[in-house]
This record gives structure tokens, C-alpha cells and sequence, in this order.
């Protein structure tokens, strides 16, 4: 038979747990909230989140963990084709951070995101688009 | 439609074409509204109308439209088989206050105008890779003529300056301004399409703000450093009149030869945050005009003028604009003199502008603005008799404020249709404080300023 104490304590404990799933939950919608944000500031007028729709650069759809420069129709640098890169978070961080850097020769006209958690966001919104 | 941004009436155009020539010089040598929401161009770059313009529809220019001009309006999504053409239609209701005293234009009523203003043709896009094209061929439904409109004509090439992106240019082009990527010079300043039929901003303006449109061909430099500082110098000629009525533009309105050395130049200085951006320049024109190309004598018109403006962008949920401008221009009227059209050989006008808008969800917007002309009196130039349009006191003097709401379904991302449909109706209403050197009575016959005070309902289509 569980003691008083020890109820009370599991109880305690359960709530804390179920209380920090939704904390982290609701952050993580609010990352990807603001993500997109970001996106619509950073990003959209040369980038479509919808598969398929190629603007001045790729669709971001499906982008994170995608080989770069293989959407169909989008055009690419020869830098960025002969990169070898697979979109994983840590390098779309590393890029998005400074793109000219990251990439010597690509075309991507964007000087950059310097704040870290923009990029975090940004990223957690990009993971989305599946 | 034979309205400039200033929205200088047709009406101003026959009573050129009855003799009064100096009107060339202050600048009401009226011509189509710069009504410029190209679907050609987002055709091109997969991009929506609303990356490139504020409220999804033209001509104001956002950051990422003012970098596709400069660009030589080349940019693609990468996709050939583009044909860089589009298509516009306006029609509009006018209303003023009071009755005019005459017909507006030969086949209006004297108030309460449904009109057909014009239809359009552009060939608008990316030529080669390093060239492109906006030239508009304009029916206007008011004047009922055909002619060539607004032409630019780019070759645009980018490249790295000591690490720093930059862009040389050449633009050839019809209109001293057209070729300017910014919101706030006559050309491409709020508001951007007016009434036809009614009294614009006024009966005077300076000679950069539509004195010379379409009637003469300018080639102009310039270049773009560090997404930060444009520099642009050019020149012009006069179209000889043969030349002017080939175009559809006719031979009565022509303004005249314009001197050897005509000089446009500008400076400005911008910078794009993404989520806000501004810029602030200046600019000038200097030239000189022989309105009979039979009499030697010029007159000389020397405009100056500063600019600056903001746009708050953020998520382009909210965006929020200010627009400015000053204008000074120094005259020296020697033929008109001569002519025995102006009483002063000396004389001056500027013109004053600000705007600020405000767009919702890049589809309903409002707009506010505040003009003024102000300029030095000449009883012979600026002289009382002709009707609704004359001058009290010898002044140039005008001032008032317009408001438009308007309504863009369309032009987005995911609109029907896009971008192939797109819309704008508007709701304009011009008040004036001040109208040719008065508040009351200016034209000496009970006319007071407000009487001219003007509602304007459009609807504006591209494709």
C-alpha cells in the first residue's frame, strides 16, 4: 500500500512533468511561431514554403535534411551544386548565419542572420515544412 | 488617361493646344497616370506582386522591388519561356464639389464622369541577361488616342567591389525620374493613378514633374554600391515633333527643344533592414527649353530637390510607409518674355509633398497626403481668364490634402489565380485649401478652392 507521503509525492512529481512537457510544447510551438516570422521577414520574398514553387530561390519545403541544390527546376551556383552539403540543422544554421561564407560563390543575395535564436527559431519552423 | 502623378487635368492639354505655351514650363505638360503593376515581372521571377510592391499592387516600391529595377528587371526564377508582356485596364467615376464650367474633355460632362481611362500594353521583362525592359503603349479613353507611354530600357551588370556587391547600369528611358527605383519623385510619388477630368493638384508645377514626359529620350548611368549608395548622372534631347507624332504623342502638345546640356542627376543613400528600410537623397534637373523652334530665345529651368522615406515591412502583416519631397526650381523665362507670356524674367515655384500609408494584410489599405505649391507671382504667367483653371493674384499657389482607401484582393502568393489576376479598387478625395493663388473667389467669378474639392472612384486591372 502506497503511503500518503509517497502519493503525494508521485503526484507531485507527475505534475511536474506533465507541466514541463507542455512548457517545453508550448516553446516549441512558440519557436516555430516565430520561425515563421522570421521567414516572412528573412526569407519569403525569394523563397515559397509550398512544394513545387520555385521563386528567385528553391521551395523550402521539405529543406532540412535535404541533399542542397537538388530541388527540381530551382536554379542553383555552381557552388552550391558542387558543395557535397545535405541540409542538416547544424549546417542551415551555419549557413543562414552567413551564406557567403559558408558558401564562397554562391548567389544567394542575403548577407545573413546573426542572432542565434532567430536562426534556432527559423530552424524549428523550416523542420515544419514536411 | 492624360493625368501625371501631379493628376494635371486634359483639359490643360487643349488649352495648350489653344496657345498657351508656357504651361510647358510649369511643368503640367500632362501626360498618362504612372499606374505600374506589372504581372510580367512576378511572372518572371516566381516572386508575388507583393514582394515588390507595397500592398500588392504598384508602383510603390518595396526593397526587394527597388533591387529588381536597379537590376535591370532581369531576375528570374531560373525558368525560360517567359514572354514579358502585361496588360492594364482603369476605369473611374469622378465627382467634383461643384459643377466645372466646361466640359472636362470633349466627350465629358461637366460633373459626375464615368470614364473609360485607358488600356495599356507592356513589354516589361528580362530581354537578355544583362537587359531589360518597362515600355508601355497607352490607349487613353479620355483623350481617345493611342500612344507610347513610360519606356525604360536597362542594361544592369553585377558584380564585387572589393567584397561588396555592386551594380552599373545604363538606362534609356522617356521621362526625366521613370528610371528612379524610389517612391517619392513626381514620376512614381502617391498618389499613383488621379482623376482625369478634374483640377489635379493644381494648374502649376516644377518642369521635373512631368514637364518633359515621353516628349523627350534621355540616357543615363548609374550605379548601386553595397545595397547602400546609388549615384546616377544622364541627359536628354527633345524628340523632334516628326518623332513625337510617331510615337501617337502629336505634334500640338510639343514643348519645344530642350538645350544641349540637360542634366538629370541623383544621389541617394539607402538601407534595408528586412524588417524596415529607408532611404533619403537628392536629386536635380537642370535644362533649358525653346518653346518655338523658330525663335531663338530659352527658357532656363533649374530644379533641385531632397527625399526621403520609410517603410516598416515586419512580417508584411502591418507595413507602414512615409513618403517625402521637396522640389525647388529656379526659371529664367526669356522667350516666354519674349513672347509676352510672362511678366517676370526671374521666378520660382516648389513643390512640397508627404505621404503616409498603411496596408493590412497587404490588401486593405489607406493613405494620407498633404501637397503645396508655392511659387513667386507673375500676373502674365500665372494670369486670371481662363475659367475653372484661372489664376488668382498672379500666384501659383496651391495646397491640399488627398486621401485614398483601396482594396487588393489579389497579388499574393497563394491568391486565385496569381499572378495573372489582379485588382485594386480605390476610393480618392482630393481637398483643396489653396487653388491658384487663392482659398476664395480665385478665379474671380465665385470660385473657391473647395469648390474643386474632388472624389475620385477607381478600378484598376492588370494581367
Amino acid at each position: 500500500m502506497i503511503s500518503m507521503q509517497r502519493a503525494r509525492s508521485l503526484l507531485f512529481l507527475s505534475l511536474v512533468a506533465a507541466t514541463t512537457t507542455l512548457s517545453l510544447e508550448a516553446r516549441a510551438s512558440a519557436d516555430v511561431a516565430k520561425g515563421g516570422d522570421v521567414f516572412a521577414e528573412e526569407c519569403a520574398e525569394c523563397h515559397s514554403v509550398r512544394e513545387g514553387k520555385n521563386k528567385k530561390g528553391p521551395s523550402m519545403f521539405g529543406v532540412v535534411g535535404r541533399k542542397a541544390a537538388t530541388v527540381p527546376d530551382a536554379s542553383y551556383s555552381d557552388a552550391l551544386k558542387g558543395s557535397g552539403l545535405t541540409w542538416t540543422p547544424d549546417k542551415l544554421d551555419a549557413y543562414l548565419a552567413a551564406p557567403k561564407k559558408f558558401v564562397p560563390g554562391g548567389k544567394m543575395k542575403y548577407d545573413g542572420l546573426a542572432g542565434a535564436a532567430e536562426r534556432a527559431s527559423l530552424l524549428a519552423y523550416l523542420t515544419t515544412l514536411r | 488617361m492624360k493625368t501625371s502623378n501631379s493628376g494635371q487635368p486634359g483639359r490643360l492639354f487643349h488649352a495648350w493646344r489653344a496657345g498657351l505655351s508656357m504651361l510647358a514650363g510649369l511643368g503640367i505638360l500632362a501626360a498618362a497616370p504612372s499606374a505600374h503593376a506589372v504581372p510580367s515581372f512576378a511572372r518572371q521571377t516566381g516572386a508575388d506582386c507583393a514582394a515588390c510592391h507595397v500592398g500588392a499592387f504598384g508602383p510603390q516600391l518595396t526593397p526587394y522591388g527597388i533591387k529588381f529595377k536597379l537590376g535591370g528587371y532581369t531576375e528570374t526564377d531560373g525558368k525560360d519561356g517567359k514572354v514579358p508582356l502585361s496588360a492594364m485596364l482603369v476605369g473611374s467615376y469622378t465627382q467634383t464639389k461643384k459643377n466645372q464650367a466646361d466640359r472636362p474633355a470633349d466627350n465629358a460632362s461637366v460633373n459626375k464622369n464615368l470614364a473609360f481611362d485607358e488600356a495599356s500594353l507592356f513589354l516589361a521583362g528580362r530581354l537578355s541577361e544583362k537587359i531589360g525592359a518597362f515600355i508601355q503603349a497607352t490607349y487613353d479613353g479620355v483623350g481617345r488616342s493611342t500612344a507610347l507611354d513610360q519606356m525604360d530600357i536597362r542594361a544592369a551588370h553585377t558584380f564585387d567591389l572589393a567584397g561588396r556587391e555592386t551594380i552599373v547600369g545604363l538606362s534609356l528611358n522617356n521621362n526625366p525620374g521613370v528610371q528612379d527605383p524610389f517612391n517619392t519623385m513626381p514620376v512614381w510619388g502617391f498618389p499613383y493613378t488621379a482623376s482625369a477630368l478634374a483640377f489635379g493638384m493644381g494648374g502649376a508645377g516644377t518642369m521635373i514633374n512631368g514637364g518633359l514626359e515621353q516628349r523627350v529620350t534621355g540616357l543615363s548611368a548609374y550605379t548601386f554600391w553595397n545595397n547602400l549608395l546609388y549615384a546616377e548622372i544622364g541627359t536628354y534631347r527633345s524628340l523632334s515633333p516628326a518623332m513625337q507624332s510617331k510615337f501617337g504623342l502629336g505634334r500640338a502638345d510639343d514643348p519645344g527643344r530642350l538645350g544641349g546640356g540637360t542634366t538629370y542627376w541623383r544621389l541617394a543613400a539607402f538601407q534595408d533592414l528586412k524588417k524596415q528600410a529607408f532611404n533619403v537623397g537628392v536629386f536635380g534637373l537642370n535644362t533649358s527649353l525653346q518653346p518655338d523652334r523658330n525663335a531663338p530665345e530659352r527658357n532656363k529651368f533649374s530644379d533641385l530637390g531632397i527625399d526621403a522615406s520609410y517603410q516598416f515591412l515586419g512580417t508584411r502583416k502591418h507595413v507602414g510607409t512615409v513618403n517625402t519631397s521637396y522640389i525647388r526650381e529656379r526659371q529664367t523665362r526669356d522667350a516666354w518674355l519674349a513672347a509676352g507670356e510672362a511678366a517676370e524674367r526671374k521666378g520660382r515655384i516648389n513643390e512640397f509633398k508627404l505621404n503616409g500609408s498603411y496596408h493590412y494584410d497587404q490588401t486593405w489599405g489607406a493613405t494620407i497626403g498633404r501637397f503645396l505649391t508655392t511659387g513667386t507671382a507673375d500676373a502674365t504667367l500665372y494670369a486670371p481668364g481662363n475659367g475653372d483653371f484661372s489664376f488668382a493674384k498672379g500666384s501659383p499657389n496651391s495646397s491640399g490634402y488627398l486621401l485614398q482607401a483601396d482594396w487588393t484582393p489579389w497579388g499574393k502568393e497563394t491568391s486565385w489565380n496569381a499572378p495573372w489576376a489582379n485588382l485594386r479598387l480605390g476610393a480618392q478625395y482630393t481637398m483643396f485649401t489653396k487653388f491658384n493663388g487663392a482659398k476664395n473667389d480665385y478665379d474671380g467669378n465665385g470660385r473657391n478652392a473647395k469648390d474643386n474639392n474632388t472624389l475620385f472612384l477607381f478600378a484598376w486591372t492588370t494581367f
